[in-house]
């Protein structure tokens, strides 16, 4: 008797754990808002985990944003509850102009959209490749696409993994943008690998311009580089 | 008989209880103090000031009081934060070397209960100190300004422009707030304000003498600091290759104010320099031991201006018993807490003016430079060294602190040091001599310097001060004269005085141990390196990167930029029998310090904290910071 007791009573408290677990806990959201930011159909390449969109719902007593971080490919998703959501531009953010228009979301299920916004300027065609053994050239063109803001610089990063950007690197190569007379012909810009690389089989880079006063850049999607 | 007995007892206590009755409403309560008490009695108004003293924020400080929403904010924690230092105490605050970005509420401040007292302060001693003397109400109304003065000041230097408050603010119970909700000055005003303010009290302050009320050199020590912090807000805000403004100037000075406010600072500057009683500390004639004593010794102190006092035994901080040299400390737990980073060991000169960077290997860096001594790598630096930072082969409270990382073992058939460093502190190598220090440094065990560098400044010299029985009651400085020199310096320079700022950067150089007139030219490259060394964990650096807008360059996230990561310079002995001239010698390796994570990275969207959404909510007609 003793021994059966003593073998159900852990199986029963369990029982009436995960049943008060249950019991007045709330859901937890179901639906996913996923998409990516986007200029002319393309994705941006942005910093990982540096560019934010803010999300609000109205009609909640306790009034706060929900943020989601953009991925360096441009894509973001955030599990959410069903509903009507406006979706902000946070000013300043992003490399791109400020655009403080809310976006109307309505999340039922799984929702997918594109969060259109006009960078100040694009990379267009990047090609990076190694000349020789222990250099690195970049090419590739400035596409401007808003007046407004000075161009303040192009950078070119390297890194061990596909995540590479400013604050995530092995090595960079900047070029002022006082230095570049004609942003209508392709910038180069070369690199030594640096020595922590050159052993590697294989490294990631990636190009990047530099919007004077902004925070972020807009970069090509990473390279590997073998 | 017995009932007339009664009811003549009934009756008197019917008398007692009446006579009792009389004034039973109308008693004055013992344990609450009215306003016309507290407002005609010096003794409770000079209470009541304390506490507004007590509660100037500060972002570092010596205590580890947080309390934002009051104002009370003064951790030295903090100290950890940027490129002066590190976290090496326990390892539960390792997340203060993997800052992976400064976020857009950091150095949040919004007061405004602390400017409601005093202004609530400043309006009940007009009305209820009836009987306080003419110049008492004065006196005590212009040192509540000044504190106002002094908060707007912190203010503005973390938020932009704030609303102005300077009464009041009462709810009429109409169900309309909007006569309350005030908008943001411009940042310009709010520095406006706090000029006006000083140059309104400053004569009225009294005080005179002390270090620990306002008085007339005290308000003018703020309005130095806050006009050069204005005029290099609307110079460098200026320069950028995209200006930080806002429409309506709540974040942003025009360029062509800046002149004016240099002026200001100069001015106020100048005042404290030949009208105040104040001198450089020179009362020690070793300079290093000199500098250090400018900032912590009490007695006989002549450069400091305004301090928040701490009187052993009651009025006491931990400061010394969580940040001493691990090999000095005189408890059985704490020490080595924050740090110095060799970045800023780099930054003071040597003795003849050149780069401070540390010669440890030769210069086609093929090998170390090998030292006889383990402090003679630190040979003719700036005096200011000795005065800030323990380093290895000096001393503390007359012990010697030992610094060793490990012993490098030559190898001969590798042709290179087999790196050997102890699983613990103050171990014997199998020669018998010492392995690795009583003060470390070492890679992984808390609270032991992971630089190789402690703090000096701010330790108690004092016996017993680093336990926690006694503890420590070294003085935090908000103002001392020092940084007055380099403000009149900085605006005389940037005003085109190139003469009279060499005057004030090389009396303090001077004091440093360099030679008389050690500079003859200027650059504001070098100014603010004397910034760094001078006021290195006074609560400078941080305010001083923003306003001269290279926070973000300084410190921009990359793994790959110096300046944004802490180094640490680790001491070996080496054993290479048979060579005598390196066998029995130090060498000196500079590394990323191993507990140190991730870059520093300050963004454009750190130069102007962001306002919380609850006051945002609260307040329609405040706006938001840029990038936020």
């Amino acid at each position: 008797m003793n021994r059966i007791l003593s073998l159900h009573i852990p199986a029963l408290l369990l029982l009436a754990l995960v049943i008060g677990c249950k019991k007045d806990n709330y859901e937890k959201p179901s639906s996913t808002l996923s998409g990516k930011v986007v200029y002319e159909k393309d994705a941006i390449g942005l910093r990982s985990n540096g560019v934010q969109l803010e999300l609000w719902q109205k009609g909640f007593e306790l009034f706060t944003k929900i943020p989601v971080y953009v991925a360096q490919d441009g894509t973001f998703s955030a599990s959410l509850f069903d509903g009507a959501y406006k979706l902000v531009r946070l000013p300043g953010n992003g490399p791109w102009v400020n655009n403080t228009d809310s976006i109307d979301v309505t999340v039922s299920g799984n929702t997918v959209i594109d969060v259109p916004v006009q960078p100040y300027f694009v990379v267009r065609n990047a090609a990076i490749s190694k000349a020789g053994s222990t250099a690195l050239t970049a090419t590739f063109s400035i596409g401007k696409v808003s007046d407004g803001r000075a161009l303040e610089s192009v950078t070119l990063f390297v890194g061990k993994t596909s995540i590479v950007d400013a604050v995530n690197n092995l090595g960079s190569v900047a070029v002022n943008g006082a230095d570049i007379t004609d942003i209508t012909v392709p910038v180069t810009i070369n690199m030594n690998i640096p020595g922590s690389l050159t052993g590697q089989s294989f490294f990631y880079a990636r190009v990047s311009i530099k919007t004077a006063g902004v925070a972020e850049q807009i970069y090509s999607q990473p390279v590997k580089i073998e | 008989m017995k009932r007339n007995y009664i009811y003549s007892l009934m009756v008197t206590g019917l008398f007692l209880l009446t006579s009792c009755m009389k004034d039973w409403l109308d008693r004055e309560p013992r344990t609450i103090l009215s306003d016309e008490q507290v407002w005609n009695d010096p003794k409770q108004i000079v209470a009541l000031l304390a506490n507004f003293y007590d509660r100037i924020p500060a972002e570092s400080g010596l205590t580890d009081i947080n309390d934002g929403a009051d104002g009370r904010l003064f951790q030295w924690r903090n100290m950890a934060n940027y490129d002066e230092g590190m976290w090496s105490g326990q390892s539960n605050e390792d997340g203060r070397n993997n800052i992976t970005s400064y976020g857009f509420n950091s150095w949040y401040l919004w007061n405004y209960t602390y400017i409601r007292d005093i202004n609530l302060a400043l309006e009940n001693i007009e009305k209820y100190g009836v009987s306080l003397s003419a110049t008492a109400k004065q006196q005590y109304s212009a040192e509540l300004r000044f504190l106002r003065a002094l908060n707007y000041f912190n203010l503005v230097k973390r938020m932009g422009g704030v609303p102005l408050v300077t009464t009041q603010l009462i709810y009429d119970y109409s169900g309309n707030v909007s006569n309350l909700q005030l908008p943001r000055a411009k940042e310009s005003e709010v520095y406006d304000f706090i000029a006006a303010e000083v140059d309104a009290i400053k004569e009225v302050l009294g005080n005179a003498g002390s270090t620990t009320r306002a008085n007339k050199y005290t308000a003018l020590a703020l309005k130095s600091r806050a006009m050069l912090y204005a005029g290099s807000l609307a110079k460098y805000n200026g320069l950028m290759a995209a200006p930080i403004t806002m429409p309506g100037g709540e974040v942003g000075i025009p360029a062509a104010l800046a002149e004016s406010y240099y002026q200001k600072a100069l001015a106020a500057s100048k005042e404290i320099i030949n009208g105040g009683p104040y001198t450089l500390y020179k009362n020690n004639p070793d300079a290093g031991e000199n500098f250090y004593e400018a900032v912590t010794k009490k007695a006989n102190n002549k450069e400091v201006i305004f301090v928040k006092d701490f009187l052993l035994p009651t009025r006491k901080h931990w400061f010394s018993y969580d940040n001493i040299a691990r090999g000095v400390r005189e408890d059985n737990l704490g020490s080595s807490s924050v740090v110095p980073s060799l970045n800023l060991v780099e930054s003071f000169e040597y003795k003849d003016g050149s780069n401070g960077a540390l010669k440890i290997r030769t210069a086609d860096n093929s090998d170390f430079i090998y030292y006889d001594n383990v402090s003679d790598v630190f040979a003719n630096k700036d005096a200011r060294l000795y005065g800030t930072i323990i380093y290895p082969g000096t001393s503390f409270k007359s012990l010697a602190v030992s610094i060793q990382a490990g012993v490098m073992v030559w190898n001969s058939g590798r042709n290179a040091y087999d790196v050997v460093e102890g699983s613990d502190l103050g171990t014997t190598y199998s020669d018998g001599k010492l392995l690795t220090g009583t003060s470390g440094p070492h890679r992984s065990i808390q609270e032991v310097s992971n630089t190789g560098f402690y703090l000096r400044k701010y330790i108690d010299p004092n016996d017993k001060t680093s336990t926690r029985g006694v503890q420590s009651d070294v003085w935090w400085v908000w103002f001392r004269l020092g940084e007055i020199y380099l403000n009149a310096g900085e605006a005389a320079f940037e005003l085109g005085l190139t003469g009279e700022a060499l005057t004030y950067i090389n009396a303090l150089r001077e004091r440093a141990g360099f030679g008389m007139n050690s500079l003859t030219s200027l650059t504001i490259a070098r100014i603010r390196n004397e910034r760094r060394v001078e006021l290195a964990f006074e609560d400078h650096r941080l305010w001083d990167l923003k306003r001269w807008r290279l926070a973000d360059k300084v410190w921009n996230g990359s793994s790959s930029n110096p300046d944004a990561m802490i180094y640490a310079l680790y001491p070996y002995r080496v054993i290479r029998p048979g060579d005598a001239n390196r066998d029995g010698k130090y060498v000196f390796v500079k590394m990323v310090a191993p507990r140190f994570r991730a870059p520093r990275f300050f963004q454009l969207g750190n130069y102007y904290t962001a306002i919380d959404q609850s006051v945002l909510n609260n307040n329609p007609k405040i706006i938001k910071n840029p990038f936020h």
